[in-house]
């Protein structure tokens, strides 16, 4: 990046700040504060260790010093500015999760564009969502568009701020199904009467009212759903593709599956054994379907620094969006997170890695060189290293 | 015998009402260190722990039952080795646990009048009383206790509770977890509340202990420090035991110390591996410089921009989930099937070995060090 190019962002950057009321985080002032500033050459040096005394006002701070990029921790603290752990004194900390596109299984790195990646992203997102919602019952959730390659979601329940990494870890295991085992998923219960079995007859259930288990049972009659809609020999087809199941377990699936439905989808599994084998080769696959695949050290790191909500990422130009629960399913992270104050306007810029930019709900085809481009689009380029500032004529 | 003393709070030293029977009945820690009697058992007490795992067989005398336990307390403090207080919490913890259920009776969940054990007034004693609800299945079928049925606990206070437990029972994802309540039965409820005794006997320790107090104690604390260096016990998570690695780590290191080129999240899972169990930047520079064409400047950085010396962060060790997704969980044995993080393994392979031989690799260096010089002096 040129002296041009990074002398045009700060200034924009200020701009952007000059206009935006960036609110501050609950308990701001015993949080620790970092920040990447402009500068040249390789290397980027974080600020760090800062309380928030340290940058004076703080709308004054952004303006002043428009930072490449803003973090504050997850941890509370006596003493935040100390200069090490050990001394600032740890109350607390936020649950936050952070959902990256590079880490995602079902992104193809190289492959996909970046709309595509953010998409996979926001579907992980939603199943995040289900398990700190639904699972865990937290209320008091903040869910932002990182403005690079994903989401965070900071949790302040305050009972979570004391927890510690190994329970923070058996949270971030919960929510990525790690070590989830299938006897788990099912309870057994004896069955009155001995249903002429020497043994008493066991009636194996999944829970249908929430957990693994019942994403496991969701799961189980999906697929069910699908074979009975289907013609009689394509269904037959499709059990004997698992593994281990035969012609007479293939019949015998299809056939409890039509005439004890109800019972299955009670949750019973223990229709028959081979309606039970099958659960439980689906259950194999419900972590892949269902988990979210959070990226672990952002979540057991009680001192990490995360970035500011409504601060702009320096790698992007796009701002760090905070998404109201009811808006998520219509967000648009490349229409949305496009600050106002870089729409309306063209300038001029020199690309230097042309190619395909989804941004502003449109496409673009960029050639290499210099031209004259909307705003947003400009500082995105420029911002990601894909252009450089061009003098405007 | 003091009026206030009685014979449930010897049982339960470490209720708030026990601490309370004391500080009514004026002793001071001073006059108990004296009291023979009092010293006696609470070194056996601690002694126990060393020798059986256990805390031993409780004293007939009220009153010097409860007095052993916050001199044994004192005790732990003056010999003040993490893995004592480990143990002797442990230990008091698992005495509690086995006592929850002997009084607490078999079936009888209802509260009793007056001074009986119930389980309600155990959640109360922990603050426990709002977190842990019964689902009103609690006296049913021994099918509901296999399902896990009859309580449920608060999300946040089982993982403050549970997340240091060994055994996959006791990990989340294989709890029925729903708006925030985790299922468990009975004898779960009770496990975790051994495991609030645990934390309570555990906080606060090493005490400091005024020297009026210490004087009389003096030879309890030798004869503990002792069995101590008898058991072998002197180690902990931080002690560098390469043999002890899980597969997957000795394999990298083993990797990087012949030479061979890793991949970056490879290189990242053992070095983050290293440090986390403790091991500072020189000393993973020296693990690897085995290896004449490693390369010190990029390891150095690596190695601190992992530990968080340059970066924002301290990154920690990956999941054995995380491993299997990069193709780096090799040769698995028995102990992988039971945990879940390569850390894991690691402090249960610790905790294992605490009867052999083991020497840290730092200190095995030194050795061998102090020996080529005493050799080159000669």
């Amino acid at each position: 990046m040129d002296e041009r190019t990074r002398a045009y962002l700060r200034g924009r950057f200020r701009d952007y700040y000059r206009r935006s009321d960036v609110s501050l985080p609950p308990d701001a002032e015993a949080r620790e504060w970092g920040y990447i500033p402009w500068t040249a050459g390789p290397g980027t040096t974080m600020a760090r260790h800062n309380a928030l005394l340290d940058l004076g006002d703080f709308a004054d701070f952004l303006t002043r010093e428009r930072p490449q990029h803003v973090y504050f921790s997850v941890g509370r603290y006596d003493d935040p500015g100390a200069d090490s752990m050990a001394e600032k004194g740890w109350r607390g900390s936020d649950l936050v999760f952070d959902l990256d596109a590079d880490h995602l299984p079902s992104v193809a790195l190289g492959e996909d564009s970046y709309a595509t990646m953010l998409r996979k992203c926001k579907d992980a997102l939603g199943r995040l969502l289900s398990f700190l919602e639904d699972d865990f019952g937290f209320c008091d959730l903040e869910t932002v568009f990182s403005g690079g390659r994903g989401y965070h979601v900071h949790v302040r329940d305050p009972g979570v701020r004391g927890l510690d990494r190994a329970g923070r870890r058996e949270i971030v295991d919960y929510v990525r199904g790690t070590g989830l085992q299938f006897e788990a998923l099912v309870s057994g219960e004896a069955v009155a009467g001995t249903a002429g079995r020497k043994s008493p007859a066991r009636k194996r259930t999944f829970d249908t009212t929430g957990g693994w288990s019942a994403r496991a049972h969701r799961h189980l009659l999906d697929f069910v759903d699908d074979l009975l809609v289907m013609e009689e020999g394509e269904a037959l087809e499709r059990l004997r593709s698992f593994e281990g199941i035969g012609e007479g377990r293939s019949e015998a699936i299809l056939r409890g599956a039509r005439e004890n439905y109800a019972e299955l989808e009670a949750g019973n599994v223990d229709i028959h054994p081979a309606v039970f084998g099958l659960a439980r080769r689906l259950a194999g696959e419900v972590v892949e379907i269902d988990g979210a695949p959070i990226d672990e050290p952002v979540t057991t790191d009680t001192n990490r620094l995360i970035r500011l909500p409504e601060s702009l990422h320096g790698g992007s130009g796009l701002a760090v969006r905070r998404i109201a629960r009811d808006e998520l399913d219509g967000f648009d992270p490349l229409v949305d997170a496009i600050p106002e104050t870089f729409r309306g306007q063209e300038i001029a810029i020199d690309v230097t890695d042309p190619g395909l930019v989804e941004l502003g709900g449109d496409s673009f085809i960029i050639e290499a060189g210099k031209q004259v481009v909307l705003e947003y689009l400009g500082v995105f380029l420029m911002a990601r290293g894909r252009a450089e500032k061009e003098r405007e004529r | 015998m003091a009026t206030g003393l009685r014979p449930l709070h010897a049982r339960y030293p470490y209720f708030e009402r026990s601490r309370e029977a004391v500080r009514e009945a004026d002793v001071s820690l001073v006059a108990a260190a004296r009291d023979e009697a009092v010293a006696e058992r609470a070194l056996a007490r601690v002694e126990t722990v060393l020798t059986e795992g256990t805390v031993g067989e409780p004293e007939r005398g009220t009153r010097t039952e409860l007095l052993s336990y916050p001199i044994a307390r004192v005790l732990v403090s003056l010999v003040d080795q993490p893995v004592l207080v480990h143990r002797y919490a442990r230990a008091e913890a698992e005495a509690a646990r086995e006592r929850f259920v002997a009084d607490l009776g078999r079936r009888e969940l209802k509260s009793a009048p007056g001074n009986r054990l119930t389980l309600e007034g155990l959640l109360e004693e922990f603050d426990l009383d709002g977190a842990v609800r019964g689902t009103g299945r609690a006296e049913t079928s021994e099918a509901d206790t296999e399902r896990g049925d009859g309580y449920e606990m608060g999300v946040s206070s089982y993982l403050s509770l549970a997340a240091d437990r060994r055994g996959e029972e006791w990990r989340l994802v294989n709890r029925r977890l729903a708006k925030g309540w985790v299922a468990l039965s009975r004898e779960d409820v009770l496990a975790l509340l051994g495991e609030a005794v645990r934390q309570r006997v555990a906080s606060g320790l090493p005490l400091s202990v005024p020297a009026e107090i210490e004087a009389p104690l003096e030879e309890a604390v030798a004869t503990i420090e002792e069995r101590l260096a008898e058991t072998n016990l002197i180690r902990d998570i931080d002690t560098v035991v390469p043999e002890l690695f899980p597969p997957c780590m000795k394999y990298l290191l083993d990797q990087v110390q012949k030479g061979e080129h890793l991949e970056h999240h490879s290189r990242f899972a053992i070095t983050a591996f290293l440090s986390n169990i403790g091991m500072e930047t020189d000393d993973i520079v020296e693990l690897y410089m085995v290896n004449p064409g490693f390369g010190e400047e990029i390891t150095r950085y690596q190695t601190d921009h992992i530990r968080g010396v340059s970066s924002p962060t301290e990154y920690s060790t990956p999941a054995c989930a995380t491993m299997q997704s990069y193709g780096d969980c090799v040769n698995m044995d028995d102990r992988c099937e039971r945990i879940s993080h390569p850390m894991g393994y690691y402090e249960d392979a610790l905790e294992d070995a605490d009867d052999a031989d083991l020497t840290d690799w730092r200190a095995r260096e030194s050795e061998a060090e102090a020996k080529t010089e005493a050799e080159a002096g000669e």
